[in-house]
């Protein structure tokens, strides 16, 4: 999988990262370009909240269901099992967000223990 | 009829509508160590565990110790941090790269357009919002909504500065120890620490009292993975935009017909 990095120079290394800074300020910029002719208590404003909040599920959702990278190499069934088994715990501790969490990151990190040492 | 819309909004961001303590003599320093404190008690210490996570994966790539901590710092936002040492590995050309951790981090305009508008009316709050924008991540952002109610548009800056000052020490700390460890972590552990940050996020959303925004999240959910099948470059920005108005106007609709 590796093979770019071992052939770039230091100094790429530093420009590229610096570019990818800048792709990210673009929307922070933009937004904030946009936001002076916002008014917070406007309905367009709660729309546009509405989209940051469909956004960040669909993004959260994605990486469940369909992850790139590391999470790539872990079984569907084992994040999708550890997180119904989240929000089971999540909802009888009245949406209690740290138990929730904990419950799903302790079961996901089992579950894929136990499929590294073939228990699975 | 100021108050009445803050209150409105209050929920926006999560959390239970607690009655609204009034801040109005605290300083500077009081107002900085407020959001301290909100962020020290649960926020700071996931942006840790994640970038723990993050700080393994720079290490297994191959990078050094300065792209882990710039990057976390600079990027700010770890589904981009994370594309970003993807694209790395996989060498690929410098436009898909920027592209790719552009659309990863795509959120942050909507996010930025709810959020910068907090410090209007507000002369130093204001002057410096660019910098806030910087500042913002999932959690700041969370982090300063939810308490949005509560403080005029003068108290916002300091606020937000504390709590994003924490969270922003609190990820430097755990890229650097995540990326010492990285050896010594086996596979599970860090794998867990990357799924820990989208995870910690579904819950505090799930918390969330406003039914505009649960309902926008929720049919995120369903049609982020959907339409990321249909088109994986676009799926953000059309699922986000789509279930955004869904939820925005079945709001409207509850809300006719009760």
């Amino acid at each position: 999988m590796s093979g770019g990095i071992e052939n770039m120079s230091a100094g790429m290394i530093w420009m590229l990262l610096l570019l990818a800074i800048a792709s990210t300020y673009l929307w922070r910029g933009l937004g904030t370009v946009i936001a002076a002719r916002i008014d917070p208590e406007s309905k367009l404003f709660q729309w546009i909240a509405c989209i940051a909040y469909g956004l960040l599920a669909a993004l959260i959702s994605r990486i469940v269901f369909l992850p790139v990278g590391i999470l790539e190499k872990t079984e569907l069934i084992d994040r999708l099992g550890a997180v119904v088994f989240g929000f089971i715990v999540f909802f009888i501790f009245k949406r209690h967000i740290g138990l929730g969490t904990l419950s799903t990151a302790g079961m996901f990190m089992v579950l894929v223990w136990a499929r590294g040492q073939g228990f699975l | 009829m100021h108050r009445r819309v803050w209150d409105s909004m209050s929920t926006l961001a999560g959390g239970t509508t607690i009655p609204v303590p009034d801040h109005q003599d605290k300083s500077f320093r009081a107002l900085f160590f407020m959001g301290a404190r909100d962020a020290f008690s649960l926020p700071a210490f996931m942006v840790a565990a994640s970038m723990l996570g993050y700080g393994a994966m720079v290490h297994s790539a191959g990078l050094g110790l300065g792209v882990a901590i710039v990057s976390t710092l600079g990027i700010w936002g770890l589904p981009g941090q994370v594309a970003f040492i993807e694209y790395m590995l996989l060498g690929a050309p410098l436009a898909s790269m920027m592209i790719g951790v552009s659309l990863a981090n795509m959120r942050f305009l909507p996010m930025t357009l709810s959020l910068v508008p907090m410090f209007k009316g507000s002369k130093s709050g204001w002057r410096w919002r660019y910098l806030w924008a910087q500042f913002m991540s999932v959690n700041t952002w969370v982090g300063l909504l939810r308490r949005v109610p509560e403080l005029g548009p003068d108290q916002r800056a300091a606020f937000y500065t504390g709590f994003s000052v924490l969270c922003m020490s609190a990820g430097a700390v755990g890229v650097t120890t995540g990326f010492l460890l990285a050896e010594a972590m086996p596979f599970y552990v860090t794998v867990t620490l990357v799924f820990l940050n989208p995870i910690y996020f579904a819950f505090v959303f799930a918390a969330m009292r406003v039914r505009a925004c649960l309902l926008a999240f929720a049919a995120g959910a369903i049609a982020g993975p959907l339409i990321y099948l249909l088109t994986p470059e676009w799926s953000l920005p059309i699922a986000g935009v789509l279930a955004g108005t869904v939820g925005f106007y079945l709001d409207q609709l509850l809300r006719r017909s009760t």
